[in-house]
């Protein structure tokens, strides 16, 4: 994991586009999920999905163990996987025993943080990503920016431009027009892959069930059309019960877009059975850990695990809705990344993001499961300075600051020199606060403290 | 492999109180109209078309009519005799509409529960799709719909909520993307024969 945030930060300043089209696409979907909420006994919903997801999290090894045996005698393959080699190991074995040429995707986060397409393309095969958005990014070569709407930084006009040089349409090209060139090439691969591949929203253990939510068809066809379907499923995405599936549905399309549910939802518990007419003959389903056992041990971060991929953190977020996903340069963008991310990779390859929120606390208001994400990202910011990763400048700068706040006198001395310092002065370049005031105005001093005012009666 | 995830599992949890599972949630409201004309103006409320009818014969009627103008279908297994159109079959692929079979439906949720047994690829690939529905399996609540269609049998369920949908496009709501862009429910409150 890398990051390039002060250099994309500057990117989104001087380009108009993706901060327009970022504001725009979270706004609209935070306002679809308020009114989604309010339409449902949310804060019921929201202390029972907690209460669920804990549950399992808590009795993980059993529920693991239960998921696999249901699977397994529904006819699926279960493959447990520790590390990515250990996906790609997998991967490749299937691909290679099928003679796979040709696959086609669903849209999953799981598959980017474990870069299956890189590795598909190492290995020969040509992989398609179906949804409209990966499709549109994969054509672009940009990883996704948003867990639900993962091209919502491009603007229509230059998704126009896109296709004409890419599928030559005019440039004026209507939406309906370009999904309909999408849609032709698109249905081609479906009904040409060797192999479907797919991440899961949930994996019920009591009944061996992966569940894919989605609106365009394209995970139905992903699951339906190729001879063999592999499911990427973390291991904290079972849920216990197929009374459980019901409501989770439900709250997740809530709280992501604002629909009573995922326009389609495709639950599959197996491989075409003798008498099913179509489908495919294989389903794989890799349960992966990729780092979770490990936040799973952590008595604070692993509350982000209960986490279902909703978005609704990234939407409700004043720093995302300005900065859009690519900026924090990781997989996983927006608050939920902050917390995720210094977990699943390390906090050394996270840093800075714990430090990229203002703590207004809207993420943990609107996640459906109340993840306390402030409090989590205090937690990481504790452990970043205690490992001497933040700078040692701010470090000083806030223990100096410390220092004179609480001391009165010592503050009173302080403001009124601060006063009596010329403008020319007060320009001058400070270390640390320099980044700060790249790109903004500093603020104006007033004339008289507050203490003064308040001393003479505040109008 | 799988001992060795397992056993991290474990260890992580060896010092975490165990928290009890909270029981079942009910969505189910008081006040909810009935479930057939719930789930119509919830199923409409997504983009979805719905026809109510009496019984097979009312619903024959209407679909020989509606099915005039195109060349070819395909059919659900489960498509009942008496319900199936005098056109020609064609293979999902290239036939110009699709007619399914529901297992049941929820109305809050405004969903029909279609089953793999009934073909997924006549679910999916004509651009219009025809869904018969019993109005006796309609419930409430998607958790009942759900509950209902537990030992359904078959690889796989699916729920189909409206037509196929995407924004991903400058915002711009397209429909028909992948999936079928029109989808009608046909409602019968009498169903011909045994039920789906």
């Amino acid at each position: 994991m890398e990051i390039h945030s002060r250099e994309y930060l500057k990117r989104a300043r001087e380009g108009g586009d993706v901060r327009a089209s970022v504001t725009g696409a979270t706004l609209s979907f935070d306002a679809r999920r308020r009114a989604a909420y309010a339409g449902v006994a949310a804060e019921e919903w929201r202390v029972w999905a907690e209460g669920v997801k804990t549950h399992l999290l808590t009795h993980l090894d059993r529920y693991l163990e239960e998921a696999e045996t249901r699977l397994v005698a529904n006819g699926a393959r279960v493959h447990w996987a520790g590390t990515q080699e250990d996906v790609h190991r997998i991967i490749s074995g299937i691909i290679e025993r099928r003679g796979a040429r040709r696959a086609v995707k669903g849209k999953s986060m799981l598959s980017e943080e474990l870069e299956v397409n890189e590795l598909l393309e190492k290995r020969g095969v040509d992989v398609l990503e179906t949804d409209l958005g990966e499709y549109i990014l994969q054509l672009l070569e940009q990883p996704p920016s948003h867990i639900v709407g993962p091209a919502i930084h491009l603007s229509l006009d230059e998704i126009r431009r896109l296709y004409h040089e890419t599928h030559g349409t005019e440039l004026d090209a209507t939406p309906d027009e370009l999904a309909g060139v999408s849609r032709v090439i698109l249905r081609e691969a479906f009904l040409a892959a060797d192999v479907g591949i797919t991440g899961g929203n949930f994996l019920v253990a009591e009944t061996g069930t992966v569940a894919l939510i989605e609106n365009e068809g394209n995970i139905r066809l992903t699951t339906s059309a190729p001879p063999v379907h592999v499911a990427l499923v973390g291991i904290e995405k079972l849920l216990p019960r197929w009374s459980d599936l019901a409501v989770f549905l439900q709250l997740t399309a809530r709280a992501a877009t604002g629909q009573p549910v995922g326009n389609y939802v495709s639950m599959i518990h197996g491989p075409r059975t003798v008498e099913d007419p179509d489908g495919p003959e294989e389903v794989h389903v890799l349960l992966v850990d990729n780092g979770r056992s490990d936040v799973l041990a952590d008595p604070e971060a692993w509350e982000a695990l209960r986490c279902v991929r909703c978005g609704a953190c990234l939407n409700a977020c004043p720093v995302y809705r300005q900065t859009g996903g690519h900026a924090y340069g990781a997989v996983y963008s927006g608050p939920i990344g902050s917390v995720l991310n210094p977990g699943l990779a390390g906090l050394h390859a996270a840093m800075p993001l714990p430090f990229a929120s203002s703590l207004c606390g809207a993420c943990e208001k609107a996640c459906p499961v109340r993840i306390p994400i402030p409090e989590l990202l205090l937690s990481w910011r504790r452990r970043a300075v205690d490992a001497g990763m933040d700078s040692r400048a701010k470090a000083g700068l806030l223990k100096a600051w410390t220092a004179v706040a609480t001391r009165p006198g010592l503050y009173r001395a302080a403001g009124g020199m601060l006063h009596a310092l010329p403008d020319p002065v007060r320009r001058v370049p400070l270390p640390v606060v320099g980044g700060w005031r790249e790109v903004r105005t500093d603020p104006e001093p007033s004339r008289a403290s507050f203490r003064e005012l308040w001393r003479k009666g505040i109008e | 492999m799988r001992e060795r995830i397992l056993e991290r599992v474990r260890r992580a949890l060896r010092d975490r109180p165990r928290a009890p599972h909270p029981g079942e949630l009910s969505t189910a409201v008081p006040d909810a109209p009935p479930p057939v004309e719930h789930f119509a103006e919830c199923f409409r409320a997504a983009g979805g078309e719905v026809r109510r009818f009496a019984d097979a014969d009312g619903a024959r009627r209407w679909l020989y009519g509606f099915a005039a103008r195109f060349a070819s279908v395909s059919h659900g297994t489960g498509v009942p005799g008496s319900l199936a159109l005098p056109v020609p079959e064609a293979p999902p692929r290239e036939a110009a509409l699709g007619v399914s079979v529901a297992r049941a439906a929820a109305a809050q949720s405004g969903s029909l529960v279609l089953s793999s047994l009934d073909g997924r690829r006549t679910q999916l690939l004509p651009p219009v799709h025809v869904v018969l529905v019993d109005a006796g399996t309609v419930a409430g609540t998607l958790g009942e719909a759900l509950a209902a269609c537990r030992d359904a049998g078959g690889a796989a369920l699916a729920l189909h909520s409206g037509p196929s949908k995407s924004a991903d496009i400058g915002q711009v709501m397209v429909t028909g993307v992948h999936g079928p862009g029109r989808v009608i429910a046909l409602l019968l409150d009498s169903w011909p024969g045994a039920r789906p």
